[in-house]
């Protein structure tokens, strides 16, 4: 009985926390190598040193002009405004790097996972060469290392003659193609999970491989489709470099805007630190609701490669 | 990774699984082939893109000039300060504190969710945050060195600090996903082998280095790799941060050449820089694979 009821208590944990299953009472000990005091205040410097940032810019995002000029700061804002949201919209046009952002973020996931998952079917399930997946592999660590930065001055070249500077097109297309690697090599793994009687007994019952991708595998991989999306969104929303190239006012995604207070607005503090909120934070509701297949995913995309 | 399954195909299949690569191979030739096909290109020829002239093909003069560029050298220069700094500074505290995280406790899981907060956020965000935490006058740091009793310190506006800063909010960024990707190597050493050593009596600081070290350094190579490669990617922290200056004290090699292209319009000189660069980090990427492959076998 007892067996029993520790086996529904690591159940219990294991879905608090899925990812790192409790194993051992005794990694405590190795926790301590280091003694325990000096373990207590690293973590407390840790826990302090990544969220107070954030404290100070929700409350730097709240506070009244005379407060975020006050010195000493003030850490515990005495008046709460709004004015600072009202002017980051009326302003400095937060809907419209709001709206920017949702839509390349949003079209570079949709356009990402159909291509990418497609492809990804096809290497591990379709009738290809092997030399290709070679290729394929090698191609993945090549745009992994190579900075973004490089082929900037082509890009531009190539969107100003196509016409789609300043248009939302051109940076879904380039976001797409910074995340088809991560989500190719996710997806694979999610499609070699499904197991292989399933492919047979619907090649049997007659499906091509458009069928199987479409009404059979794909639609069993719908929860690591879903995590991977959203690794992709985080990751398109949050970029920066080919935002500030390719756009000029229309199409600025947020990140742009933000970056824009920094360089020739000096210190609007009040409406900067309301528009990172406005950055930050559908990433950190995205993560919230997704942690254990962000941690796995990062480091599947990571070390896989 | 790539094992295909031995599925006898039909040959609409066949048409099939090359059209399902179609998609994928359209991005990529706009985003990724066709630019650096014209990248390589552009790099032997003199093309400004505000003036009105056709490109002129001048060789490897492109190449030549940027060894004479002194802005170029201590981009370089600078670059590879911040990289070495950053990286070795990330594995240090990365490491320490993914052992420190390896218990099973509520707490160590709750400290690892936070961990992940500095890494998914936009880089540009952070920049923003330490900004304005760092700034000279009504920055909160500086006020907390004051009450220490040192002198403020202009962060972002001393030709010597600012680099220094830069490294301190890249270390703040990325320390966790150094932690995050060791500490899951480390969960995965078999229990019985720390056990053992316990038994025998090892205290938990010899355990670490005889023991955890060893068998967590292909991962740490890895992460190093990746650590070391994206320290070269460096470009929006330094945009919103200091934008290369004062001076050139944060110039890097992609701020350098974002400037040289995006601002300058030298679409050949850029381009030659790019194609440099591209070669210069599949080199280092080389060393590492072949660093890691070495390893593999000794542990075999």
């Amino acid at each position: 009985m007892a067996v029993y009821k520790t086996q529904i208590k690591s159940v219990k944990e294991d879905r608090i926390m899925g990812f790192f299953k409790p194993k051992m009472r005794s990694k405590s000990y190795l926790s301590n190598f280091l003694g325990f005091p000096t373990r207590v205040i690293v973590l407390i410097l840790l826990f302090i040193s990544i969220l107070f940032p954030f404290y100070w810019l929700i409350t730097n995002a709240f506070k009244v002009e005379q407060e975020y000029f006050a010195s000493p700061p003030v850490v515990f804002p005495s008046k709460i405004t709004f004015q600072n949201f009202i002017d980051a919209v009326k302003k400095y046009e937060m809907f419209k790097g709001l709206k920017n952002s949702l839509l390349i973020a949003t079209g570079t996931t949709v356009l990402t996972l159909i291509s990418g998952s497609m492809a990804a079917y096809a290497l591990i399930n379709g009738a290809l060469p092997r030399k290709l997946k070679r290729v394929f592999g090698g191609w993945f660590l090549v745009q992994k290392m190579y900075p973004a930065v490089v082929v900037a001055v082509p890009v531009f070249y190539i969107i100003r003659t196509l016409g789609l500077l300043d248009n939302v097109l051109s940076l879904i297309i380039m976001n797409t193609s910074f995340n088809l690697p991560l989500v190719i090599i996710l997806m694979i793994g999610f499609y070699q999970e499904v197991p292989y009687e399933v492919e047979e007994q619907s090649m049997l019952d007659g499906c091509n491989l458009f069928q199987r991708y479409f009404y059979i595998t794909t639609p069993m991989v719908k929860p690591g489709l879903v995590a991977t999306g959203m690794l992709t969104f985080v990751y398109s929303w949050n970029e920066f470099l080919y935002a500030v190239i390719l756009t000029v006012n229309k199409a600025k995604p947020l990140t742009v805007t933000i970056a824009g207070f920094i360089t020739d607005k000096g210190l609007i503090w009040g409406p900067m630190a309301a528009m990172g909120c406005a950055v930050v934070f559908p990433v950190l509701i995205i993560m919230w609701l997704m942690q254990r297949d962000f941690i796995s995913g990062i480091s599947a995309g990571a070390l896989k490669g | 990774m790539l094992i295909s399954r031995n599925i006898i195909q039909s040959r609409t299949d066949k048409i099939h699984s090359w059209l399902f690569l179609v998609p994928v191979f359209t991005v990529l030739l706009i985003a990724a082939f066709i630019p650096l096909g014209y990248g390589f290109v552009f790099s032997f020829m003199r093309y400004k893109l505000n003036l009105q002239q056709a490109p002129v093909f001048v060789g490897f003069k492109n190449y030549i000039d940027m060894f004479k560029d002194e802005l170029f050298i201590k981009a370089l220069k600078n670059n590879i300060f911040f990289a070495v700094l950053s990286v070795s500074i990330e594995l240090v505290f990365g490491i320490i504190i993914a052992m420190m995280l390896s218990d099973d406790n509520l707490l160590s899981r709750l400290l690892i969710t936070f961990l992940m907060v500095p890494l998914i956020i936009a880089p540009v965000a952070s920049g923003t945050l330490w900004r304005m935490m760092l700034d000279r006058t009504y920055g909160i740091v500086n006020y907390l060195i004051t009450l220490i009793g040192l002198k403020p310190v202009s962060w972002l506006g001393d030709y010597r600090i600012a680099i220094y800063t830069i490294i301190l909010v890249d270390c703040w960024q990325f320390t966790p996903f150094v932690a995050l990707l060791v500490l899951s190597s480390i969960k995965a050493i078999p229990k019985d082998i720390i056990e053992a050593a316990r038994v025998d009596g090892a205290n938990p600081f010899k355990v670490f280095t005889k023991i955890v070290l060893p068998i967590t350094s292909p991962v740490i190579v890895i992460v190093a790799m990746i650590r070391f490669i994206d320290a070269f990617k460096v470009f929006d922290t330094i945009f919103v941060m200091t934008q290369g200056g004062p001076g050139s004290a944060t110039e890097m090699l992609p701020t350098y050449i974002y400037r040289q292209g995006i601002k300058f319009l030298r679409v050949g000189y850029s381009s030659a820089t790019a194609i440099l660069f591209i070669c210069s980090m599949s080199i280092i990427a080389w060393l590492f694979i072949r660093l890691r492959s070495s390893q593999l076998k000794r542990i075999e």
